[in-house]
């Protein structure tokens, strides 16, 4: 498998298909006479901009302590929960226990909802 | 001077729009007072460094004259008066004449 | 039968989203300096906007990916960050451009300036997407666009010489202003190949769950209906043509080009002129508002939907209500939304490559279009196109700057 290829920056479902980042890094170990292999998936945080350039990383750090939630840093994925590598990245957890979508809860909590017409972000059926 | 003869064209277009009863009032009224603004603005950029075949003094009195028409024209929109309005687009049509003459001397002598 | 109705609608809904605020006054602007002698830009542009709309859709339906996520995917995110950038910025440009043409519209309906319906304007096109539909905004915006043919009557009813007329569709060389000349012809070009419409064009494909077999139909919507929004603009360059060239005037200022169409329908152009750009522009700063949303949700991995409720989408949510705000604030402050038309359908051909170039990367990918691949005509006409206006723009841009 083509790490750079078929793993990064695709789309990541959870357990029931709802989108939660993409892959944004990862995380390998490299033995000394096995084959590089990934044991962590990272989500967010500074890690796409790390790639980009190691000021905005920086930046965004900075940014993400000011406002937003509190756990906003990236999230680690361990490899053992990806079910399966097609158009997307399949995992066996829910998005919310991952800490991926924290602030698309926290940006429900405190903007969108307190807007009439924003809904509920906990409700079942999402139309 | 193309700039000039296209906003002296505007507020013709304008004025023989609203004759026709084409455009409503208040849109025909700001649109020539805009075309008054904007002709005074590039009035004094063009005399301040005036084309060289032209008298400037006249070329500064007939923009002046037609000026005044366009002012007289928006005030006449509110005052409902079309007879009077058709007289003072016909002398800004005059003056539109001769700034073209003019135009087309100092193009010929460029 | 369907598919009949969504070809139907499809092509409907291309005429009346065709015209906005950068297509009428590039054309307004070029009839009336330049008679009937850029029509080809404009046709040139419209064929390049077909396979461009062409290739969105059949990208979409092969591959079940938009541009944004199939451009992520391939490229990475560094790069993927840079023609966010670019097409993010240049696409705020043209939204500020929108909101002003609908505040343009009401101000000469109604006297008062734009800049006071900066803020009314923006929350109307805030509230359409926070409530609305993709189905609705797309469909309901462009059915209401359709007024826009008054340009077609306008232009059969003046009678011009139409032999003349289709000289002007050869390129040809301009006499005088020759700056001025390809300076139109350049943003003539940024007008019709917007960025923004192929990004909206492929996630609204995703929306409406394309597969394969819309194919066909993606081939039909792209030909029958660009062309026809091609001819729009063209109806209005000819009229501008004459209306405006005998008299000399030169379009600066929407006031002057709001009398487009009271020559050639006495009673009602007016009204129709007002009318048309509000819902043109209307629609077209819902569709820019959701492609900029679309370039941020899809290219982060966020969820997006329009038919979603917001706070299932809230990332892609804010960012729309974030755009919006922002596009309103250079109006309250009397920016002359005429000017920053113009500006940023030059500055659009100018950074078409950016978003051109890893589009058609993609589009020859097997992994992404498998035997749909694009063949030598796509690729052929398109790059060439994108080429000339990115050679024209960065030879005009200059230029005028300069000239002015």
């Amino acid at each position: 498998m083509n790490l750079v290829r078929d793993v990064l920056d695709k789309e990541l479902l959870d357990c029931e298909e709802e989108p939660m980042g993409r892959v944004d890094g990862l995380v390998m170990h490299v033995g000394k006479s096995s084959q590089p292999r990934i044991t962590h998936i990272e989500v967010g945080g500074p890690v796409p901009w790390e790639r980009v350039h190691p000021a905005l990383a920086r930046l965004a750090k900075r940014l993400a302590g000011m406002w937003g939630p509190k756990r906003a840093g990236e999230v680690r994925i361990p490899w053992s929960h990806v079910e399966t590598v097609g158009r997307d990245i399949k995992l066996d957890v829910e998005a919310r226990e991952t800490g991926a979508i924290a602030w698309e809860i926290w940006l429900a909590h405190h903007v969108i909802e307190r807007i009439p017409g924003g809904g509920s972000e906990e409700a079942d059926d999402g139309y | 001077m193309d700039s000039i003869q296209s906003w002296l064209a505007t507020a013709e277009l304008v004025g023989e729009a609203w004759l026709r009863h084409t455009t409503p009032d208040k849109y025909s009224r700001q649109t020539l007072e805009l075309s008054r603004e904007t002709l005074l603005q590039i009035s004094s950029d063009l005399l301040k460094s005036p084309p060289h075949s032209v008298d400037s003094a006249s070329l500064d009195s007939i923009l002046t004259r037609s000026r005044v028409s366009v002012a007289q024209m928006a005030r006449l929109i509110q005052a409902k008066d079309a007879p009077d309005f058709g007289r003072q687009l016909d002398s800004l049509r005059a003056d539109q004449k001769l700034v073209k003459q003019l135009s087309d001397r100092i193009e010929s002598r460029q | 039968m369907k598919k009949v109705l969504q070809i139907t609608l499809g092509i409907v809904t291309s005429v009346g989203g065709f015209l906005e605020i950068g297509s009428v006054t590039t054309a307004a602007q070029a009839g009336a300096a330049f008679r009937y002698q850029l029509l080809w830009a404009v046709l040139l542009g419209t064929i390049c906007l077909i396979f461009l709309v062409e290739m969105s859709g059949r990208l979409a339906a092969v591959s079940k990916h938009t541009i944004v996520e199939a451009t992520r995917e391939r490229f990475g995110f560094p790069f993927f960050f840079i023609v966010l950038i670019g097409m993010v910025a240049i696409s705020f440009l043209v939204l500020v451009a929108e909101l002003g043409g609908i505040g343009l519209s009401l101000q000469i309906l109604t006297g008062i300036g734009f800049p006071w319906w900066a803020i009314p304007v923006s929350f109307i096109v805030w509230l359409l997407m926070w409530k609305g539909t993709f189905g609705l905004i797309e469909n309901g915006a462009s059915l209401l666009g359709l007024v826009t043919l008054a340009f077609v009557v306008a232009a059969v009813k003046l009678h011009p010489d139409w032999g003349t007329a289709a000289h002007g569709l050869l390129p040809s060389f301009p006499g005088d202003q020759k700056a001025k000349y390809w300076f139109v012809a350049v943003s003539i070009l940024g007008a019709s190949i917007s960025p923004y419409l192929m990004y909206f064009y492929s996630s609204g494909a995703i929306e409406d769950e394309w597969d394969e077999t819309y194919i066909p139909v993606n081939r039909f919507i792209a030909t029958f209906g660009m062309s026809l929004g091609g001819f729009l603009s063209m109806a209005v360059l000819v009229v501008a043509a004459l209306v405006f060239y005998p008299k000399g005037i030169d379009i600066q200022k929407f006031e002057q080009a709001s009398m487009l169409l009271t020559t050639a329908l006495p009673k009602w152009g007016f009204f129709l002129f007002a009318m048309s750009m509000l819902f043109a522009c209307l629609g077209a700063a819902l569709e820019i508002s959701l492609a900029i949303a679309y370039f941020f949700a899809q290219g982060f991995g966020w969820n997006w939907g329009e038919d979603l409720v917001p706070s299932r989408d809230s990332r892609f949510c804010f960012t729309y209500t974030i755009i919006i705000m922002a596009a309103a604030i250079p109006l309250l402050f009397g920016v002359d939304p005429i000017k920053v038309t113009i500006i940023s359908m030059a500055l659009t051909s100018a950074a078409l490559p950016l978003a051109i170039v890893p589009f058609l990367f993609l589009m020859n990918d097997p992994i992404y279009l498998g035997k749909h691949r694009n063949g030598w005509v796509s690729n052929t006409v398109v790059a060439i196109v994108v080429l000339i206006s990115f050679v024209l723009a960065v030879i005009s841009i200059p230029l005028e700057i300069i000239g002015s």
